[in-house]
């Protein structure tokens, strides 16, 4: 039965990061104009040597389609392209920059995961008290505010007032350390991890409601078990796979998310690299961290909606 | 008219104090945006600076100033009057917004709808295209799109936001419609033999709008943030077109002096979410309530 899914899923995954990375090629190549200008650096026109070099590398004379199938083929075997602009070749640029975008996005969904289940817990347990109360405005303010400007305030606080953390740039681990990178991640991560953060504290509280009135939880206090152990050992339990698949998911969208957070704090990720790219109109640059946010997305979300399959027997049935 | 007006009443009186405060920003904001281009649709000079004007060029004011009665919120980094461009800001965000929601409402709800009621080969097709735009994490394709135009203004990005909102819509359409499409009153005028366009937009359209609605106000509030992210990278409207994102981006160069350049427009971009949050979850509610107790 699982396999029978798992083929299905498989079939589909690859259909859909096809059609993804066709999009990707087309959106950045289909342009009205002559690619070619949007390649050149600025002031480049002149410079006819250049065209003709990028004009023969990319084979900009062929039929779309094949240029295509040429780009998605080298993308397969781990070669995106060369910068036009820094002829740095894309997968190295990833690779580099890889690092940061993902422990900023681990470390949001750490911070998240840890605030929100208390957070939802104790809601659900007190709803309609004073904590749920309060928590409820917490989670509508931070669903609201900007992950920007949740960045920007934070540098604001933290640095300008207090002068606790440092505002910009990034210490790597391997160079200075655990503490001095946690230093220059905390707040950026933090900034990242608000939207998510609210998201799963409503969820749990929805989830842990539902859950405490299950007459499980009623026999559990009938045997006089303290309210603590019952809200840990009974009602988190079966409320921790909805939060399970809900972290999960979100770490796809939290590599797409660092993009801003990584420009505000001015981190040397893969979205400060890319919004680097478009300055530049780097056309190649972009084409490629794109589809690779993109493959990292879809894969992400295809392995969750399995292992939900794996662990949910009323999915895997349909 | 009048019955209209009265169950307009009802419904505000209804709502929760928050609820209602919320309504009244929107509405606020909304007034504002309108105002700040009455004079280019009217032609008139109106009692609102003008927000290109650089004062400090003649000596009438100072960059970054606080909040005076030249200026009711101060001015900034090239001493135009903050206040101006927020309302001209708001402007932005009201267009995109206003184009996603529209869009989103009139071709998502009708291309949902029909998938939804007509089934078939149409409905697979429609789908695994739209699953494909949101395969993309939605602030990456729109960063890859908006990059490739030389000119961004409002009227494209307005563009580029109304069409790739529309799969969503699409979704949430098509979900509600086949809801709808096996219940007692459709099957009634299916079996009088009403034909089905008559059904679809008589019967199966008018039900699936209130739940697309109250998701066009939370996604118009995602909207904004959006369009503010873009704008704070300076890929949206261009300068010196004031929008609340690029505001905030200019304010950070003397984030050291003062964080009011920021304040302002930060202000404004969370509290107009978040009014749509509380009004989009606040209809949310009573839609699912409406539709259970049908």
């Amino acid at each position: 039965m699982l396999g029978k899914v798992l083929a299905v899923r498989t079939v589909r995954l690859i259909a859909t990061l096809f059609a993804v990375s066709l999009l990707t090629f087309l959106l950045v190549e289909q342009l009205p104009g002559d690619p070619i200008l949007a390649i050149l650096p600025p002031g480049g026109l002149d410079d006819l040597e250049t065209i003709e070099r990028i004009r023969k590398e990319l084979r900009l004379d062929d039929p779309v389609l094949t240029r295509y199938f040429r780009w998605a083929g080298d993308a397969l075997q781990g070669d995106l392209g060369k910068s036009y602009i820094t002829d740095q070749p894309v997968s190295d640029a990833i690779k580099d920059r890889i690092p940061v975008t993902m422990e900023l996005a681990l470390l949001a969904t750490l911070i998240a995961a840890f605030l929100a289940i208390p957070i939802g817990a104790i809601s659900a347990y007190r709803e309609g008290g004073y904590f749920d109360r309060t928590m409820s405005a917490f989670t509508t303010a931070a669903l609201s505010i900007p992950g920007f400007l949740a960045g920007i305030f934070f540098i604001w606080l933290f640095t300008l007032k207090f002068n606790w953390l440092p505002s910009t740039g990034w210490n790597r681990i391997t160079d200075k350390g655990l503490l001095a990178n946690l230093q220059t991640a905390i707040l950026p991560a933090g900034a990242l991890a608000l939207a998510p953060l609210a998201i799963n504290a409503r969820l749990i509280r929805a989830d842990m409601i539902g859950t405490l009135k299950e007459d499980y939880i009623l026999s559990a206090k009938a045997k006089g078990l303290r309210d603590r152990y019952i809200l840990m050992r009974h009602a988190l339990r079966p409320s921790s796979l909805t939060a399970i698949t809900v972290f999960a998911l979100q770490l796809g969208g939290l590599i797409g998310g660092t993009v801003v957070i990584e420009t505000v704090f001015a981190l040397p990720g893969l979205g400060t690299r890319l919004i680097s790219g478009i300055y530049q109109r780097d056309v190649v640059m972009i084409q490629g961290i794109t589809l690779f946010i993109a493959t990292v997305y879809v894969v992400v979300n295809a392995l969750v909606d399995l292992l939900y399959a794996a662990l949910d027997p009323r999915i895997r049935r349909q | 008219m009048r019955s209209l007006f009265r169950s307009f009443g009802a419904a505000f009186l209804a709502m929760p104090l928050v609820v209602k405060i919320a309504l009244m920003w929107l509405i606020f904001i909304v007034a504002a945006a309108i105002y700040s281009r009455l004079d280019r649709l009217f032609g008139q000079a109106l009692p609102l600076q003008d927000p290109f004007y650089q004062p400090f060029l003649f000596g009438e004011a100072r960059p970054v100033e606080g909040p005076s009665t030249a200026h009711y919120l101060g001015t900034d980094v090239l001493s135009r009057d903050n206040l101006a461009r927020l309302l001209h800001g708001a402007w932005v965000s009201l267009i995109v917004a206003a184009t996603v929601v529209s869009f989103g409402l009139v071709f998502g709800g009708f291309i949902g709808a029909f998938v939804g009621y007509t089934r078939g080969k149409v409905e697979t097709v429609t789908m695994a295209t739209l699953d494909v735009i949101l395969a993309f994490p939605p602030l990456v394709l729109l960063l890859a799109l908006v990059a490739v135009y030389k000119v961004r203004n409002l009227t494209m990005i307005a563009l580029v936001f109304g069409v790739l909102g529309i799969p969503t819509y699409v979704r949430i359409a098509r979900a509600s419609t086949l809801g709808v499409a096996g219940r007692e009153f459709v099957q009634a005028a299916e079996a009088i033999g009403t034909k089905r366009t008559a059904i679809l937009f008589r019967e199966v359209i008018p039900n699936i709008m209130p739940a697309l609605f109250a998701y066009a106000l939370i996604n118009a509030g995602y909207v904004i943030v959006i369009e503010g992210t873009l704008s704070y990278l300076g890929l949206s409207v261009q300068l010196p077109e004031p929008t609340w994102g690029n505001m905030i981006n200019e304010g950070r160069r003397d984030i050291r002096q003062t964080i009011l350049p920021i304040f302002w427009p930060g202000l404004f971009l969370t509290l107009s979410v978040v009014s749509l949050n509380l009004v989009g979850d606040w209809l949310q509610q009573r839609v699912a309530v409406r539709s259970s107790a049908l």
